[in-house]
């Protein structure tokens, strides 16, 4: 049995831990919610006594689930009966890849699109049409009554059509996308009712991460293993609704009752309301967007700092560079704090990348880590994107473990792509890697020259294998792409061999992040700026409740200084009928006391 | 669970078979050399975790040389159970990864050995262009044993014995037709890591025994050291403490002996005397290393048995090779018994041919006694002492046909009463039928006797060495043995011998009859009538059957054989049967007319005088190479046996050739003889008669002796041995 240091935790986490029964559990901000959860893993895991059957953990990101893993391994835990892995990756693995052959659609073969791809075909259907349509108002998802365009407003039919093209020319392809993994084996345990038994069987705890941002869809395909299990298989449930903000991609914090009901089991309700995070005066002020009322308590080092809580609405879009400069230079030189504990959040990718590279002129002594300036495509599902990360980073005993996982990744893939992997082990892809030396210093260049020597070390074709090919194609021309945005953009970017290997550095710097990016992460200091109507909330949720989550991330982020801008002059609607968007309302009307000044 | 079929498809001398199999105990019957051990090393491929991992990848002697080319072709083990318990936590990562849904619960699971060109390779064939033969050849031309992958799959729901579903998932290789579709989901699904079949049952493969002294001898195949290897890790330290103690005292001891020491001391001078103190070691000891760890120390245990009354107990390699042979198989089975006990999701137990050196008494048995619950065993046998052999129904039978191997199962489609009519039969005769290449049925003892001899006699052959089992079913009627020999079941050749019992004499019944002849008549009239029902009966039983064929002697063996120019075999043997000389001048007088009411009704006479049985084998003693073979027996043994091969043909020519020599030789002492007795006219009798055999033999020697084994037309030589020896009676050699 796994036992853990008396203080590693503290009572309500431990009691979550123990609890026997299922468990529903509300994680504030800065509570240890990833460390109550690696802890729990650990305990089922060594609770296992029959070696056939796994603890499934299902994260929101692979780093997520990576870096559990090895928190885990560090405890000191054997892992090969634990899998863990995002949603995809376990619809994949365990109900595609073992029942596919039970659906339609699956049952001769399939790749995996790749959401550059993706976006690629529905942009094309969208411009074959006469009428007006664009690429995100087909964005879309699945519920388990079917498909749900969430951003299509007054163009449902329109969308519906060209989602169905988008379908009918996968599946003559042969592909499915990331939705449709979740939604074809949603259809396969609900018409083959032996699945989820043989699963259940399998399986001897499931563990959920973030449940507010999780589709439910996927709840539902939970729920069934949990009801073939008749009770039996025990589930552990996180997150926090209050930073549910993944609602128009599909993400749903389901209620405990609402789960209850679906799976047929009940749920012990438990909370963790101890911020160790931010301090009292931050916690008071994002408790103000609260939606689902919550207490925290401020229990951390820093619960009695003096924090600073700015808010700006005067600042134009054209001086922001200058006033988040202030901040930073405010932060870093008279406070004394480093440049990788401040993030700088907006809600749009396009003005946080336009705004790095401004700071990076503005501020040339500081480093940044943040969007625009990677120069090629991270579609972190491509094969050779994962091939590419195993290239760029250098051999060394820290990043073995790791990179020995992107190989295995990468040899899964090759399995999936039909390559006869059977003499291949990760240690050898791996040392192939290594050996392999290119003298090229063009980026694009190097990576080809690299793929042809590994794959002549591994006598093959890649081009013989449909999803490879694929893949590769995709992977240099969106490349290609982001390339040339970023040449109209006219941003200055390297495009050689080192300014590829640094995407891979460990980061430093300050970070850059969207609002949805920065899920998670923690920072002394937080600037986040572009809180204007429209944008917080987005215009295709423009609730307040959607508002109040998005501030209520950004806020709970910060351990120390909070400093919020809602710009002025940034225009909306077509030229000639402009108008120039407001702040956020519910952070305008909000009455809080802000600090004036930076001293 | 238990394994209900095995398909293996170009596997080896397998190029198409299926085996079907039942719960419990199962056999597996064929000749030598006919892939028993093909066969079982299939199952073993998927299901022997004792196996090395490489042993699945396979070469390109494993591909059926029946192929034309093997390049291209795939290679199928496939195995399907039943009767797996779903609700059971056990069996369902056995069931993630193999079980085939058909229907709510699932219980059937398939899991198949798939040897097959790699996906590109695929992917090229299927654009080679529709019906392109030639294109299609030169690509084969390229392919390697290296663009070959092994892979392990599960829940495939194809039936690969069927050869349309092999074109569809394969390919067609004839009409160029390959599928567009790298993944057919008939194939099923490739096996999860996570799953590993040979970890999940418990498997034990007992191989025949052939040399188990030395088996017991090596450290990796001595089944005791694998049962006391899996007790080493259960002994509880306080029990092995003691005798690990003991053991240190022991090594002290030894350590201590002052001969021990004395080297010791002896060493460590002479070092220190020739490099000097400062370059010596510090110290030297001798130290005793019996070994004090449980599983190494285990290896040093052997069994003693005692065989004789006298309570001798012996080693391995002294005893009588069945005793060690029994031993051997006693240790595998508690070595399975052990291993059954630890948590598996089926267990299988293949055997060998058990019998192999063990005393018949002994096999009769030993399958009575093993029969483990939830585990099926599955034996290849020769042997029809083993109780199992005759349960037909779980049974598979290995045989060739046209050429190929094919495997049947002799009581499909049959009625349960049918079955346990053969059974019953198969129990009380422990006869061979099934081991037969091909079987000749008889119901009466002289056919029984005298055909073998009929056959030795003639061509030299015995009827083992064409393989074919002469099997006499007495009275228990032909219809409900043949019945095996169908399409449906065992494809194996099957001669019908009956008497049709056409009357021979002139059965009208006249006034002045006596009452004897009345009732003799009668009775040849009812037999006459009998024999013609028969006959219609039979024909219409083997009507559509190619593997069945009655053939019918016009009267009743004794009367045909006579018929067919024999009564000089028959006159010999008078002073056998009859001790009046009276009685044998008329008997032998009678045997010599040409009408064979007359020498037909004596040789019955003399079958049923002496006892049909006795007499055949009277018979037996004076039949040489000139009797002639009747007609429809010759024609039963052809039919059952099929064309002689040239290896046959010269042995007959040869054993002909030597008989007439051995027959001149005879003439010449006789004519010896008669000269000492001055019997000049029998004397020059025999001398004409052995003139003809001489000139012939002087003919035919320079090329019998010319003739080229290898390269000579064998036809063209009996035409020689027919032309230059027609007294021979070679007539038979005119039907081969």
């Amino acid at each position: 049995m796994f036992v853990f240091d008396e203080g590693d935790l503290n009572n309500e986490q431990v009691a979550a831990i123990r609890e026997p029964n299922n468990v529903f559990l509300v994680a504030c901000p800065g509570s240890g919610k990833t460390r109550t959860l690696t802890y729990k893993i650990a305990y089922e895991l060594s609770k296992i006594d029959d070696i056939k059957k796994w603890v499934v953990a299902i994260t929101y990101t692979h780093r997520a689930a990576d870096e559990i893993r090895e928190r885990i391994e560090i405890l000191g835990l054997d892992t090969s009966h634990l899998w863990i892995g995002t949603i995809h990756a376990f619809c994949l693995e365990w109900i595609l890849k073992p029942y596919g052959l039970y659906h339609d659609k699956l049952k001769n073969g399939f790749k995996i699109v790749n959401s550059y791809d993706s976006e690629k075909i529905i942009s094309q259907i969208c411009s074959s049409f006469t009428e007006s349509i664009r690429y995100f108002e087909c964005s879309h998802y699945y519920n388990p009554r079917g498909l749900i365009l969430s951003c299509a407003g007054s163009n449902v039919s329109l969308a519906k059509q060209v989602i169905d093209k988008y379908h009918n020319q996968l599946e003559d392809n042969n592909q499915i996308d990331f939705e449709q993994i979740l939604y074809f084996s949603y259809e396969i345990l609900s018409s083959n009712s032996f699945v989820a038994r043989i699963l259940a069987n399998l399986f001897s705890y499931i563990l959920i991460d973030e449940y507010q941002d999780t589709k439910e869809i996927q709840y539902s395909i939970v729920a069934s293993m949990i009801k073939a299990s008749q009770s039996r298989l025990k589930t552990f449930i996180v997150g926090d609704p209050n930073q549910a903000i993944y609602g128009s991609l599909g993400g749903y914090a389901i209620t405990q009752q609402e789960f209850e009901q679906i799976a047929g089991v009940s749920f012990t309700t438990m909370a963790l309301d101890k911020n160790y995070r931010s301090s009292r005066k931050i916690i008071d002020y994002y408790l103000n967007y609260n939606v689902f009322k919550s207490e925290n308590t401020a229990e951390g080092l820093y619960k009695n700092h003096p924090s600073l809580i700015t808010y700006d609405q005067i600042i134009h879009k054209d001086n922001l560079v200058d006033k988040v400069s202030e901040y930073i230079e405010h932060n870093t030189q008279k406070i004394g704090i480093s440049e990788s504990e401040i993030c700088v959040i907006a809600p749009w990718w396009m003005h946080l990348a336009a705004l790095t590279r401004s700071l990076v002129n503005r501020l040339p002594d500081y480093s940044f880590d943040g969007p625009g300036l990677v120069p090629f495509s991270r579609d972190i599902d491509n094969f050779w994107f994962k091939l590419t990360q195993i290239i760029l980073t250098e051999p060394s005993p820290n990043l073995y473990v790791k990179r020995l996982r992107w190989a295995s990744d990468i040899l899964y893939d090759m399995e999936l792509a039909l390559v006869d992997t059977h003499a291949m082990t990760s240690k050898q892809l791996l040392k192939i890697v290594n050996s392999i030396k290119i003298y090229e210093n063009d980026g694009l260049t190097y990576l080809r020259l690299f793929f042809e020597q590994i794959f002549s070390e591994l006598k093959l074709d890649y081009a013989l294998y449909p999803m490879l090919k694929e893949h590769y194609e995709s992977f240099f021309n969106s490349t290609l792409n982001r390339m040339d945005r970023l040449r109209q953009e006219d941003a200055s970017f390297a495009t050689n061999v080192e300014a590829f290997r640094k995407a891979f550095k460990p980061r430093t710097g300050i970070k850059v992040s969207t609002i949805h990016g920065v899920k998670g992460g923690e920072y002394d200091v937080v600037i986040s700026f572009g809180l204007l109507q429209g944008l917080v909330p987005n215009f295709n949720d423009s609730s307040v409740d959607s508002a109040k989550r998005l501030l209520y991330v950004i806020g709970s982020r910060a351990r120390k200084n909070l400093h919020l801008i809602s710009e002025t002059g940034r225009m909306t609607g077509y030229v000639g009928n402009q108008r120039e968007r407001q702040p956020t309302e519910i952070l305008n009307q909000l009455n809080f006391a802000y600090d004036q000044n930076l001293m | 669970m238990h394994i209900t079929k095995l398909s293996l498809i170009n596997y080896r001398n397998f190029k198409n078979v299926k085996l079907l199999f039942n719960k419990g105990i199962n056999t597996v019957i064929g000749e030598n050399g006919s892939g028993k051990t093909n066969l079982f090393r299939a199952m073993r491929l998927l299901l022997d975790n004792s196996m090395p991992r490489s042993a699945t990848k396979l070469t390109e002697g494993d591909f059926c040389r029946a192929l034309d080319t093997w390049r291209g072709h795939w290679i199928i083990i496939s195995i399907e159970f039943d009767d797996i318990a779903s609700d059971e936590s056990s069996q369902s990562l056995f069931l993630h990864g193999a079980g085939n849904a058909e229907d709510e619960v699932v219980t059937r699971a398939t899991y198949s050995l798939i040897f097959r060109p790699k996906a590109n390779i695929r992917q090229e064939l299927s654009q080679i262009p529709i019906g392109d033969s030639v294109a299609l050849e030169s690509y084969l031309k390229g392919i390697t044993i290296d663009d070959y992958e092994t892979v392990l799959t599960g829940k495939s729901s194809a039936d690969y014995n069927d050869p349309a579903v092999y074109k569809k998932i394969v390919g067609d290789f004839d009409k160029v037709v390959f599928p567009k579709k790298l993944n057919n989901s008939d194939v099923g699904i490739r096996l999860p890591h996570i799953l590993n079949v040979p970890n999940e049952v418990s498997f034990t493969f007992i191989k025949a025994l052939r040399d188990v002294v030395s088996d017991f001898h090596s450290n990796r195949t001595n089944p005791l050291l694998t049962l006391l290897k899996r007790k080493a890790g259960d002994i509880s330290q306080s029990e092995f403490q003691p005798i690990a103690d003991l053991i240190k005292d022991l090594n002290n001891e030894i350590e201590g002996l002052s001969d021990i020491c004395d080297v010791r001391d002896d060493i460590k001078t002479t070092i220190s005397d020739t490099v000097g103190d400062a370059y010596s070691p510090d110290s030297i000891s001798i130290r005793s290393s019996l070994t004090d760890e449980s599983d190494q120390l285990f290896q040093s245990l052997k069994l003693f048995v005692a065989e004789t009354d006298d309570g001798y107990e012996m080693a391995i390699h002294e005893m009588s090779l069945g005793g060690a042979n029994l031993l051997f198989l006693t240790l595998k089975l508690l070595e399975f018994k052990y291993q059954r006990a630890s948590q598996s999701i089926g267990n299988f137990l293949l055997i060998e041919e058990p019998e192999a050196h063990i005393h018949t008494h002994i096999q009769k048995s030993l399958f009575d006694n093993i029969n483990y619950e939830d585990t099926q065993i599955i034996y290849s046998t020769h042997s029809s002492y083993i109780s199992e052999v005759s349960n037909i129904e779980s049974m598979n039978i290995i045989g060739v046909v046209d050429g190929l191997v094919e495997v049947f199962q002799p009581s499909v489609g049959l009625a349960n009463e049918e079955v346990g009519f053969v059974q019953r039969y198969l129990d009380a005769t422990r006869s061979n039928l099934l081991f037969a290449r091909s079987v000749i049925l008889v119901e009466g003892d002289a056919e029984e006797i005298l055909i073998p001899i009929l056959i030795k006699k003639s061509l030299g052959l015995s009827l083992d060495e064409i393989g074919i089992s002469l099997i006499n079913i007495r009275s228990t009627g032909f219809e409900n043995i043949a019945i095996l020999f169908d399409n449906q079941r065992i494809k194996k050749r099957c001669s019908i011998i009956t008497d049709l019992d056409a009357a021979f004499f002139d059965i009208s019944i006249y006034p002045t009859d006596s009452e004897l002849d009345k009732k003799k008549k009668t009775k040849a009239i009812g037999s006459q009538q009998a024999g013609l029902a028969r006959k219609s009966r039979l024909n219409g039983f083997s009507l559509n059957n190619p593997w069945v064929f009655p053939f019918y002697a016009n009267h009743t063996f004794e009367v045909d054989f006579i018929q067919s120019l024999n009564s000089y075999y028959l006159i010999n043997i008078t002073t056998d049967v009859y001790t009046q000389q009276a009685t044998i001048d008329i008997a032998s007088n009678e045997l010599s007319s040409s009408d064979i009411a007359i020498s037909g009704s004596r040789a019955l006479s003399m079958a049923n005088y002496q006892g049909k049985g006795w007499f055949a084998l009277t018979l037996g003693k004076v039949i040489d190479f000139k009797v002639v073979i009747p007609e429809y027996i010759f024609d039963a043994i052809k039919f059952a046996h099929g064309d002689f091969n040239r290896e046959l043909k010269l042995k007959m020519l040869k054993h002909r050739y030597e008989s007439v020599i051995e027959h001149i030789e005879f003439g010449r002492k006789t004519i010896e003889r008669l000269v000492a007795e001055g019997n000049t006219i029998l004397e020059q009798e025999w001398k004409v008669y052995l003139a003809l055999y001489e000139n012939g033999l002087a003919m035919f020697t320079p090329k019998w002796e010319a003739f080229d084994f290898i390269h000579g037309d064998i036809d063209v030589l009996k035409a020689n041995l027919l032309n230059d020896l027609p007294c021979a009676q070679n007539d038979i050699l005119l039907r081969i």
